[in-house]
């Protein structure tokens, strides 16, 4: 109920005012746009005739249209005066000039005031916590709660209502606004380890607000600032209106004077009320273009599903075929290539390891099986077929049928992997009683042998908690039992232990190869831990930038890697057979780009054999045979060659 | 698994944590024992490996060293001065001998900044730390970190890759001419071949600068790469404590044998992971009395509910806490 | 529970902070009801026996306390402007309109800004989502006052269809037709400043939701596009909206003094804004006290709500 609060406008203030370290858009430059530039001139313009009017060809707003027949009354906006005239022929373009000097002067005193004040006590308190937090969010919570015209009359009453008691009483109001938003972001800030890193330097808690989160506060502020300004302006307006306000001419007077008679003279409450709305506008605007300069870009745009040209399909018995699979996200930095002319299929009973470094496509690649990338824009081309149906082009309902029943997935960490409002029993029956004609009861008791076969202790009082109630480990178990629901043939696994403890993943890993074993699935296991491949798969994929640089028999991978990534990687593996203290074998440089990739071979720039013909031909492959490789150069062909 | 007792302690050395206890209030008047009696010591120019997974006090300890936990009881004793008798202003100055790496590489770099005012920043607040040319000494840090291109230094942390973030990060420890270098998980959020780099980077900074280094870590293999001894804990507390050939080639804890056979391979000629450990960790709130692993231990007895196992000295250097140790392996 | 009952002492410490400080302020402003209700020719003796008639006697904690004792009873004292009433009996009057106005504008808000937020942030970037954004950009930037010109101008003077003025509100059960007709301008009036409100703030943590992986894994498990919006989507994106619509609850009752004022309906608002003018204090610390309890009572019911949205919230709660 505060006169002034910034952050009553629906932005979401706390988390974004957070969101310079987020934004991490490196290379791309940001820019003010279109936009910015017109609202930052209509307010240039407005401080300019507010500054000016008394110099610049202006008629005098009081001068009545009777005395000097320039104005008629009531007069419409038009050549004679552009806003037309008044009641009393007064020029309205000249009036709402008038208006716009309090306005203005309210706006930014405050503003200044109340930022500065506001930012001081929220930094503080969202930095020091403790104490001068619970006092700071109670004074805030009171604040809120007080009714701002109570104030507001009391204080009129009392002191009048001159300029300087309004500066006074708006700034008081506006504090716990930016108060707040500030002891969100400065909260949110101190969770991050570089505040911790200036504490273990030595700096001084001076210090950490000064120069370590006052710096990345400032341009949210200040966007918000814009904003806050707006909302003087409302706030004075709104009080005007009802005859609270000050004894100048504002624009709220101005509109509650021509209210009356919109019926006949529309144009006198319209026009001030026009300017006014254009002003607030361009100060939002403005505002919320410095708040584009550090949040980070939503999500680009529409998903659109575009298809290529029909392409083989696989011989049948596949449960997975995969087929020169193109897979490219649009963003505004370009197209990612993200998965660039894969294929691989895929038995039933086989199980297959995908294996690459963070950003190589492994995970985009299981994405585009699924056809599951969040709010992305992306194009896939090529073939997926799952179980016979292709998964791009069949009709929507299929593919969701062969979603629901023939493919189950697992996702990375088990925190996020499940909706944390549902109870686990409608999360693990979901499936069943939207895929088959289960009714609830055989699903929930299908449920309960889930829970038993992925090893959750007492399965019956699991299915009524929700997924914070159990260990990351279990929660992962209950995901694997989900991708169980309906029996599918093929079971995705997306890094399905990288955020569990090592005991705990351990028993994951025997969990999922036990039941692909005994169900005879066909599984996809996608992990950056090579060791990980080693005793749970019966073929390796390697993913180096988008592409399968190699792909054989697991144990010809790791006995006789060909190509030079696959060799590095092995040797980069973590070997508990060298002594402590020995030098690492290392891969120098880093992983291509993948919206402009490179027109040789993809490592060539990181490999140690790498020759010209690397770097302008991108070497070829049989991708029929047991093991392959895309090497011109591969390991283990020095001894051949000189024999 | 109640590693509590001190015998294993040395003399003169650079570091010494005695009986550190780390308890942060819950709801409902409960308290989470985050550290239980933790006691261990750093020479100089060695490192020190502390293990264990999520839970086990590791980070806790490494924070409340660095003072950025307040201790609940225990002493913390750096170059002979005790940490914790000192306050205020006297306590920051005591602990500009420690430094410390996070975890996070891009989160431990303020955004805002270029990398010359990071990298400075401990000499920013401390004024100067060293004879010659200060300058100079930053460029030769810089260069040592494999970050000396002029470049760098005039660029924002964003620009960098999560490797170089961590690169960035040690030069401004290294800086300071810490006499200890606290890592937490230094490695664990970077691609296996950055990881390498980095802890080359590591093996090589500490010849070169004879760095005493804390190197806390989930992962045992990379542990094993940097440490001179490792430190295995469960739940607050410390099982065994051991030259780093010695744990590998001999763990004698129940819970370091289900560790190292839980490493994906596992060949180090343990028995399955599964017939070593089994259950879920118990709560930090109302941890198991006496030994704390007895709730998932396959040999655990009436003893082990009743009495906290001490650390004993096995064999020479190789301290274990448990009422049944086990040998073979 | 315990966590309920914290957050309701809070509650209860900001309504005594609110109406002490509020009482204080009025007390502190010129001028002695006492003698405005004797008129001008009253002796001194009678003036101090209205004094005390009108609770007006003692030390501003003995008053504060008083008044407080007869409040719980909703006995607010007279009015002293409108003569023969108590204060309770004018916002019992008052009340229903601008509940009335409420309830409608928040009813139109969120019929329009869910489905809106929902079709947007199903595709960020499409046709609706722009359309809908900048509309909600730029009803963001009308303050009710002009809004409710344009309004009045464009569905009242020029198309005629509803009137510019509440004249002579019929009740609900009465006319049902015209009373819908008259409160429709002023509650769409209202609604539309919310709906730029709530869109914004839904649309966004919806967006936030449908990047997490268990929508992901829903959408791999072939879930129906509906299905995954309702089941697994807005719930846990409704934390913020929740909080917004209560909080706009309470702040409506007495927020809503503008469009009362400037669609001439005789509701809350308006009642305190003439109490404010005529100095009838009692009036205005009754209002200021029954907006404040609704405050706080609205404040604790999004805990509660809070908590059953959200089960996290509500385990640590226990």
């Amino acid at each position: 109920m505060p006169l002034v609060e910034p952050g009553a406008t629906g932005a979401k203030t706390e988390t974004e005012a957070v969101a310079p370290i987020k934004g991490g858009n490196p290379g791309q430059k940001r820019r003010l746009g279109l936009t910015f530039w017109l609202s930052a001139g209509w307010i240039f313009t407005l401080v300019f005739l507010a500054l000016f009017r008394d110099i610049l060809p202006i008629r005098d707003p009081d001068e009545l249209g009777i005395r000097t027949r320039e104005v008629a009354k009531f007069e419409s906006p038009g050549r004679n005066a552009c806003g037309g005239g008044d009641g009393q022929g007064r020029d309205m373009f000249a009036r709402v000039v008038q208006g716009a000097r309090p306005a203005l002067i309210l706006g930014l005193t405050v503003t200044i005031i109340g930022g500065i004040l506001g930012s001081a006590v929220g930094v503080t308190s969202g930095y020091l916590r403790g104490k001068v937090d619970t006092v700071t969010t109670v004074f805030i919570d009171i604040a809120l709660a007080f009714p701002g015209l109570v104030l507001l009359i009391a204080v009129r009453a009392t002191f009048g209502n001159s300029m300087f008691v309004f500066i006074v009483l708006f700034s008081l109001t506006s504090i716990p606004g930016y108060a707040r938003i500030v002891r969100g972001a400065s909260f949110a800030l101190s969770e991050r380890d570089f505040v911790d890193a200036a504490a273990a330097m030595g700096a001084t808690k001076r210090r950490i607000i000064l120069r370590e989160l006052a710096p990345n506060i400032a341009l949210p502020v200040l966007s918000f600032a814009f904003i806050g300004f707006a909302l003087v302006i409302v706030a004075e307006g709104g009080l005007a209106f009802i005859g609270l306000s000050l004894d100048e001419t504002t624009w709220g007077k101005l509109i509650a004077d021509g209210a009356g008679d919109i019926a006949r003279h529309a144009h006198v409450a319209l026009f001030p009320a026009t300017v006014m709305f254009l002003t607030i506008l361009a100060f939002n605007l403005v505002g919320d273009s410095m708040r584009a300069l550090y949040s980070p870009r939503e999500v680009a745009t529409q998903r659109r599903l575009r298809v290529g040209a029909m392409a083989d399909t696989g011989s049948g018995d596949e449960v997975l075929y995969i087929d020169d699979l193109f897979t490219a996200l649009h963003t505004p930095n370009g197209d990612v290539h993200a998965v660039d002319g894969v294929s691989l299929s895929l038995k039933a009973g086989e199980a297959l390891g995908l294996v690459g470094e963070s950003g190589s496509g492994k995970t985009m690649i299981l994405r585009s099986i699924v056809g599951a990338f969040a709010l992305a824009d992306v194009t896939r081309t090529g073939t997926v077929e799952v179980a016979g149906v292709d998964m791009l082009r069949a009709e929507p309902a299929d593919i969701k049928r062969t979603l629901g029943t023939q493919i189950g997935m697992v996702s990375q960490n088990p925190l996020t992997a499940l909706n944390p409002v549902r109870l686990i029993e409608h999360q693990i029956t979901e499936p069943m009683l939207v895929h088959t004609s289960m009714s609830k009861s055989e699903a929930r008791t299908r449920a309960l042998e889930l829970m038993q076969q992925v090893g959750i202790p007492a399965p019956e009082r699991r299915l009524r908690e929700y997924p914070h109630q159990l260990s990351g480990g279990m929660r992962q178990r209950v995901t694997i039992a989900i991708a169980l629901a309906n029996e599918p043939e093929l079971l995705l696994a997306d890094e399905p232990t990288t955020a569990l403890d090592v005991t705990v993943q351990d028993q994951i890993l025997r969990l999922l190869s036990d039941l692909q074993r005994d169900r005879k699935m066909a599984m996809v296991l996608v992990t950056h831990d090579l060791a990980v491949v080693k005793g749970f798969t019966d073929r390796v994929a390697i993913v180096y930038g988008g592409e399968v640089i190699e792909s054989g028999p697991t144990e010809q991978i790791f006995s006789n890697p060909r190509h030079r990534y696959t060799v590095a990687l092995i040797q980069s593996m973590p070997n508990l057979d060298l002594p402590s203290h020995s030098e690492l074998t290392t891969i120098e440089g880093t992983p291509p780009s993948l919206v402009s990739p490179p027109r040789g071979c993809r490592f060539a720039a990181r490999c140690p054999a790498a020759q010209d013909i690397c770097n302008t031909t991108p070497p070829s492959t049989n991708e029929a045979s047991e093991h392959w490789f895309r090497c011109h150069f591969p390991a283990g062909d020095d001894a051949e060659g000189a024999a | 698994m109640a590693g509590t007792g001190t015998a294993h302690l040395r003399h003169d050395v650079v570091l010494s944590v005695t009986e550190l206890v780390v308890e942060f209030p819950a709801r409902k008047k409960q308290v989470v024992h985050a550290v239980s009696g933790v006691s261990f010591d750093l020479d100089k120019g060695e490192t020190l490996g502390i293990v264990g997974e999520s839970g086990c006090g590791k980070t806790t300890t490494g924070r409340a060293i660095m003072q950025l936990e307040s201790v609940t009881s225990g002493s913390i004793r750096l170059n002979g001065v005790d940490l914790a008798a000192e306050q205020g202003e006297q306590l920051r100055q005591a602990r500009k001998a420690m430094q410390m790496i996070f975890q996070d590489p891009v989160s431990s770099l303020n955004p805002s900044r270029r990398v010359r005012e990071i990298v400075r920043e401990g000499i920013d607040i401390w004024g100067q730390t060293r004879e010659g040319d200060v300058d100079a000494w930053v460029a030769e840090v810089m260069e040592s970190v494999g970050l000396g291109d002029e470049d760098v230094a005039d660029r924002r942390p964003h620009e960098f890759s999560g490797g170089q973030c961590q690169r960035i990060n040690i030069a401004r420890a290294l800086v300071m001419e810490p006499d200890v270098l606290i890592l937490d998980e230094p490695v664990s959020a970077l691609d296996v071949s950055v990881q390498a780099q980095i802890l080359n980077l590591l093996e090589g900074l500490k010849r070169q600068f004879g760095l005493t280094m804390l190197f806390i870590s989930h992962d045992l293999s990379i542990v094993r790469y940097l440490s001179d001894r490792v430190m295995v804990m469960y739940l607050g507390q410390v099982c065994e404590i051991a030259e780093t050939a010695d744990l590998f080639s001999r763990p004698t804890h129940p819970y370091s044998r289900a560790l190292l056979a839980s490493i994906p391979g596992n060949t180090l000629g343990l028995p399955q992971a599964s017939e070593l450990i089994s259950g879920e960790l118990p709560s930090p709130l109302n941890p198991p009395s006496g030994c704390r692993f007895r709730t998932r231990c396959p040999h655990a007895t009436d003893v082990c509910t009743s009495t906290e196992p001490e650390l004993v000295e096995h064999e020479p250097g190789h301290w274990v806490a448990c009422h049944h140790p086990s040998v073979n392996a | 529970m315990l966590i309920f009952v914290q957050r309701l002492g809070r509650l209860v410490f900001v309504f005594f902070v609110v109406t002490f400080v509020t009482f204080f302020l009025l007390d502190q402003a010129p001028g002695d009801p006492a003698e405005r209700f004797a008129g001008l020719n009253a002796t001194p003796e009678v003036i101090e026996g209205i004094r005390a008639e009108l609770g007006l006697n003692g030390s501003l904690i003995e008053r504060y306390l008083r008044w407080l004792g007869n409040a719980v009873r909703f006995d607010f004292g007279d009015s002293i402007v409108t003569r023969g009433f108590s204060s309770w009996d004018l916002i019992r009057e008052s009340l229903p309109k601008t509940l009335e106005l409420m309830v409608f504008a928040e009813i139109m808000a969120i019929g329009i800004a869910v489905p809106l937020a929902l079709a947007s942030a199903r595709r960020p970037g499409s046709f609706i989502d722009k359309a809908s954004s900048s509309t909600a950009f730029g009803l963001l930037a009308l303050p009710a006052f002009v809004l409710g010109i344009y309004m009045s101008f464009i569905f009242g003077v020029k198309l005629g269809w509803f009137p510019t003025i509440v004249d002579n509100l019929p009740g609900l059960n009465d006319d049902p037709l015209d009373n819908l007709r008259q409160m429709f301008l002023p509650s769409l009036t209202l609604a539309l400043n919310l709906v730029a409100v709530y869109l914004r703030l839904l649309r966004s943590d919806l967006i936030e939701t449908l990047q997490e992986d268990y929508v992901m894994l829903a959408q791999a498990r072939g879930l129906s596009e509906r299905r995954i919006m309702w089941r697994h989507v807005l719930r846990p994106s409704s934390l913020n909206f929740t909080t917004a619509v209560g909080l706009n609850i309470a702040g409506l009752i007495g927020g809503a003094f503008i469009i009362e004022v400037l669609f001439a309906i005789n509701g809350m608002g308006r009642l305190v804004i003439q109490s404010v003018i005529l100095e009838d204090f009692n009036v205005v610390a009754a209002v200021v006290a029954i907006l404040t309890v609704a405050y706080v009572m609205m404040n604790f019911l999004v805990d509660v709500l809070y908590s059953i949205l959200d089960p996290r919230i509500r385990h640590a709660a226990r």
